[in-house]
């Protein structure tokens, strides 16, 4: 039996004109792992909710075609039958995990069908165990990591007995390496369950690398392609969907290789075959790094800092530089003291140890509001940012805190909204925007208060490929005009493909002070600060090349389009 | 506060071990026998009764104290207000007038000084069985409890999805608070005045708000997908069976309980004055 048909689906939402998905054709097979992508805005999500019953029963709207999800036509069922056929995992693990322990969080969906309180213990059991979990069984939410509470939910669902597993961007919040397990746990269970997977993501490469046998592509509410991941990666699709072919794919076709789809490059070691067409051109065209000779505009030396008297420290000894005019990556994974390291430069919690230098002049006494005017700080998510309505107003309300003449508040808004291209839509509400044009009213409103550092904690988070780039270019211009940049991310390839040097973290110390195509070149730095082993790194092992870091350097750079 | 956001302390004993259903019921039976009097003695007798038990329940004096403090100053204010706004209440019950203070016409008795000790050691006498209801009722057990007494157990889950997400959304008002420092936003003392920092605490609400309705719609979409609500009834997780020593309690509650309706219908809440 197929687990999902749509035939002709077309569906509008009540409040929009417009339908969203327009004439959508799909059979998936049972047991089948399939990958669903598409831009933000493409319709992915709402596909997804057709599928879960969220659609028609909780967001409503005409739906015209023939849907059949296990059999079934979920307009003619509940919103609650739906759930015994499709278990669902959302994007926010937070909001997934609505037990106050794991344990009880798997119980939940039994909790609701009336199963007695001593048929339950041994299930969740069994479903903790099979994600590895059991051992947490009793703790909070708040001591968990985002890839646990992720496990629970999927423990969750593996309670409920469901045939098909829909996962809704599994991997947007979660750093690299957990993701890779989050993956690999779905994989897991599907080798030995044979359950239908859909996995809804535009992180494609990651998802790739997992072996999936079909890849459906939404463009604008339609099917864009619907086949295997080799014709996929063979035919030009991604690219022209404006999503982000992976890194070793799109190496390939700068060196003037013709991918087929027998190819079967969707494995990686496939591409062994075109060593030599990928080692010639590199090896006719090679790449010098080095690092902007620039004046050291901030300095850290040695900071340490820890909550509590009594706690370890959060921070140990980290001391490094940056210079004017440069993108600097702090990367390293979730729990490694980022986000505490930049809460320290930016003010907002106080080192213990340690001394920090803004063009020389020691500013350990300064206060986060005296900071703010020579270090801009930009948070992740652009919604705990913004509080005017009016983006004009959003820029400008830095500068009014500080009591500028309104005047000049007036020319520094305007500078600063033309640089991230948003002086168009001076007089638009915020709510108008999209997240990506949001996360650029953020940088602008920093920007206008003239920094001459900006920190930014994870700039590319939940933006899809085409306003990643589209981003990072307005970034690269603010940089042009001689501000330094600090990139805190996760994403290697953000760090590799932008950031002129980067520092490591791992459990709060500096492992790593170095151009990020070295660090990424050495696989003992790479396994200490836990870090993913992006494609070029492996095609460059794969063909032996001796000199990885100018390799992956090389390639880099060729991808971006950036001077060799 | 723990982190969790409930005030469960975790020890050996047996009020820890009682079903949550059972605590919550003996707060109610005590609650009822308390408002069924108006006497002094029995309230101090109930209060040396609710110490033992919180000694039996080894909960810390340092978790226990704050509360117990709260509650006194509260009692503190309430029996000052008393005395401004209604002075000669406690004559009126007892029919005698002793003037204690007072200007002109307007003047304390002792009668309603006395009354107001006794309002006072009332409500203090309710504390110790509501800490031991509170302290020792571990948080994943307060929505079943308050199911299994009867309130319905969509009312119920809302107590548990509220101890679930206070620590969350308390996370998300210092993220709020940070960004907005860092652009120069004051909410520390000596950075601007009261007025101007309440004000900017204001504005917190809005990206605050917004993000909770959106953390409202996902969170309702995780429940109603893993089928809640979905049947008249639903079975817990973490609820045992009962054993002999909560239905005996439960018995003794519902006596208790009884008595005290019975008491205070029949007799009605007789104000003891002794002088």
């Amino acid at each position: 039996m197929k687990a999902i048909v749509f035939e002709n689906v077309t569906f509008r939402y009540n409040n929009l004109d417009e339908p969203t998905l327009h004439n959508i054709n799909l059979s998936i097979e049972e047991g089948e792992k399939v990958l669903i992508t598409g831009k933000s805005g493409s319709g992915k999500s709402t596909l997804a909710h057709c599928i879960n019953g969220l659609i028609p029963f909780t967001y409503k709207g005409e739906i015209q075609g023939r849907l059949l999800v296990n059999g079934e036509e979920p307009k003619t069922r509940s919103l609650f039958a739906m759930g015994t056929q499709v278990g669902s995992i959302l994007q926010d693990q937070d909001c997934q995990f609505v037990g106050l322990s794991a344990g009880e969080d798997v119980a939940f969906a039994l909790e609701n069908d009336c199963v007695p309180a001593e048929e339950m213990g041994p299930i969740v059991d069994h479903a903790l165990s099979q994600v590895d979990m059991l051992e947490q069984k009793g703790q909070p939410p708040q001591n968990l990591s985002g890839g646990q509470k992720q496990k629970v939910a999927i423990a969750g669902i593996l309670a409920m007995n469901v045939p098909i597993l829909l996962f809704d961007e599994p991997l947007a919040n979660l750093d690299p390496a957990s993701g890779k397990k989050a993956m690999e746990t779905m994989l897991d269970i599907h080798d030995r369950t044979g359950k239908t997977i859909v996995v809804i993501e535009h992180r494609i490469e990651d998802v790739l690398e997992h072996s999936f046998d079909r890849v459906i592509v939404i463009e604008e509410g339609r099917v864009a392609f619907d086949g295997s991941p080799d014709r996929l990666l063979a035919e030009d699709v991604l690219p022209r969907c404006g999503l982000r072919q992976p890194l070793y794919v799109e190496m390939l076709k700068l060196c003037g290789v013709e991918i087929k789809e027998e190819d079967r490059i969707s494995v990686l070691e496939n591409t062994i075959k075109f060593k030599d067409q990928v080692v010639s051109s590199y090896l006719a065209d090679r790449f010098s790094g080095k690092r902007p000779d620039n004046k050291t505009i901030l300095r850290l030396e040695g900071v340490c800092y820890r909550y509590y008297k009594d706690d370890p420290y959060t921070i140990k000894d980290v001391g490094f530089d940056v210079k004017q005019g440069e993108m600097l990556a702090i990367v390293g994974n979730n729990g490694a003291g980022k986000s505490t390291l930049l809460k320290a430069i930016s003010g907002l919690v106080k080192y213990q140890k340690g001394s920090m230098y803004f063009e020389e002049v020691c500013i350990d006494k300064w206060t986060a509001k005296r900071r703010a005017l020579a270090i801009g700080f930009v948070m992740q998510n652009p919604n705990h940012m913004i509080t005017k309505n009016m983006i004009y107003d959003e820029v400008a309300f830095g500068l009014r805190n500080f009591g500028t003449a309104e005047e000049e508040v007036d020319w520094k808004v305007k500078e600063a909204l033309k640089i991230c291209g948003l002086y168009e839509y001076r007089n638009w509400p915020v709510s108008s925007l999209s997240y990506g044009q949001k996360k650029r009213v953020t940088i602008a409103s920093i920007l206008s208060m003239g920094p001459k550092v900006i920190i930014l904690d994870e700039p590319t988070a939940g933006q899809d490929y085409t306003s990643y780039r589209e981003f990072m270019t307005y970034l690269d211009e603010i940089k042009q005009t001689g501000v330094a940049i600090i990139l805190i991310t996760h994403d290697m390839h953000l760090a590799l493909e932008y950031a002129d040097s980067s520092v490591v973290l791992s459990g709060g110390r500096v492992i790593a002070l170095d151009s990020i195509d070295r660090i990424l070149a050495d696989p003992l730095i790479i396994s200490r600060a836990n870090l993913k082993h992006t494609s070029i790194e492996r095609m460059g092992r794969l063909y032996g090349v001796e000199d990885l870091s100018s390799f992956i350097a090389y390639f880099t750079r060729r991808i971006t389009g950036g001077v060799l | 506060m723990s982190k969790s956001g409930s005030l469960y302390i975790e020890r050996q004993s047996v009020f820890h071990r009682l079903d949550g259903s059972i605590k919550l019921l003996m707060l109610i039976a005590w609650t009822f026998f308390a408002f069924a009097f108006l006497d002094a003695r029995v309230f101090l007798a109930m209060i040396a009764l609710g110490l033992v038990l919180l000694r039996i329940s080894k909960l810390p004096a340092k978790a226990v104290w704050p509360l117990l403090l709260f509650i006194f100053i509260f009692t503190l204010f309430n029996s000052a207000f008393l005395l401004l706004i209604t002075p000669e209440f406690g004559s009126k019950l007892t029919g005698t007038y002793t003037r204690a203070v007072g200007i002109g016409f307007y003047a304390i008795t002792y009668e309603t000084i006395f009354y107001c000790i006794t309002l006072s050691l009332k409500y203090i006498s309710i504390m110790p069985i509501t800490i031991l209801f509170l302290f020792t009722t571990h948080p994943s057990n307060f929505a079943s409890s308050l199911s299994r007494i009867g309130v319905p157990y969509r009312v119920a889950y809302s107590v548990s999805i509220a101890l679930r997400y206070i620590p969350d959304v308390k996370a998300e008002v210092e993220n709020i608070i940070n960004a907005q420092e860092a652009r120069g936003v004051a909410f520390k003392k000596g950075d601007a005045g009261i007025g101007t920092r309440l004000k900017n605490y204001a504005t917190v609400m809005v990206p605050l708000l917004l993000s909770s309705f959106n953390r409202i719609e996902v969170v309702s979409n995780a429940m109603d997908l893993r089928g809640f609500g979905k049947n008249k009834k639903r079975t817990w997780y973490h609820r045992k069976k009962y054993t002999k020593l909560d239905i005996s309690l439960a018995i003794v509650s519902f006596v208790v309980l009884a008595l005290s309706i019975a008491i205070k219908v029949v007799v009605g809440a007789v104000y003891w004055y002794p002088f």
